[in-house]
């Protein structure tokens, strides 16, 4: 009896062993072969089933934009900085100062976020029309609709703690 | 060897032969039914089976039958081979989930930065 409770419990494990390794050498093997693998754009083509010609003119675009999009996103970091340090010297007002530099970084965000659509819509249109249809709202959705869920939970009535009434 | 009279054996070979007679007269005075085709074979099959029947069973004894069954070659390497398979498929579906994710993150942070999200 003994020698049959080993025999299973043995194979048991063994068992386990085995469907663990396949299934962490498969992942392994998939993350490396489909992932990243330091092209920014290759979700493009895979998601989207692109040709050689529509990534070329999107890289081209994307290498267009991307100085904009990093000179947008140091000007606003710079505007961070700068709210902070009127922040930490305001004590517990909130000065003109410090309102002027919050509606500046609103005022670049929304220059940024429209530099970002504006690029969102130019590559969609490299794509087949059914494809950038897709990419356009996809990628509205996962920038945008952050913004959008949030707006929408604090404009509901007694939905949040945050009561606006 | 003992030689026996000529009379006895002539006296032997009538009683044979009468026996003889009788077993056929009583053989048909009293017809048996036709036996079913391959009687004889099912009968020796039904012998085999209730020889070879299951007794009761206990926990003991079906991990015995279980141990043994799981040390057949056979079925070892069909069963090695079936969890290489599942865990592929598993391991693959996994995989190709998280490359896209990662893929769709990077490019998102190349274009969308979290700065204006």
């Amino acid at each position: 009896m003994r020698r049959s409770l080993l025999i299973v419990s043995a194979v048991a494990v063994a068992g386990v062993a085995v469907l663990l390794g396949a299934f962490w050498l498969t992942r392994e093997l998939c993350v490396r072969q489909l992932g990243w693998a330091g092209d920014d754009l290759r979700w493009l083509r895979q998601e989207f089933r692109l040709s050689d010609a529509e990534m070329a003119r999107i890289r081209q675009l994307h290498a267009d934009y991307k100085p904009r999009c990093q000179d947008f996103c140091r000007r606003i970091e710079l505007k961070k900085l700068e709210l902070k340090e009127g922040l930490n010297g305001a004590g517990t007002n909130v000065s003109a100062s410090v309102e002027q530099t919050l509606a500046q970084i609103g005022a670049l965000r929304a220059q940024c976020q429209a530099a970002m659509l504006q690029h969102f819509t130019e590559v969609s249109r490299v794509m087949p029309p059914e494809q950038g249809r897709r990419y356009l709202a996809e990628m509205r959705r996962l920038t945008l609709n952050l913004h959008e869920q949030v707006e929408a939970s604090m404009a509901q009535p007694s939905a949040s703690p945050h009561d606006h009434r | 060897m003992v030689r026996l009279p000529q009379q006895f054996t002539t006296m032997t070979d009538m009683h044979e032969s009468n026996e003889a007679r009788l077993r056929e007269l009583l053989r048909q005075a009293r017809p048996s039914p036709l036996l079913p085709p391959r009687f004889q074979e099912s009968v020796w099959r039904r012998i085999e089976r209730s020889e070879c029947a299951p007794g009761p069973v206990t926990p003991l004894a079906w991990l015995d039958a279980l141990a043994a069954r799981l040390l057949r070659p056979r079925l070892a390497l069909a069963g090695v081979a079936a969890l290489l398979v599942l865990g592929g498929v598993l391991g693959a579906a996994q995989g190709t989930a998280e490359a896209r994710q990662s893929a769709r993150a990077a490019y998102l942070s190349a274009v969308a930065p979290n700065t204006i999200r």
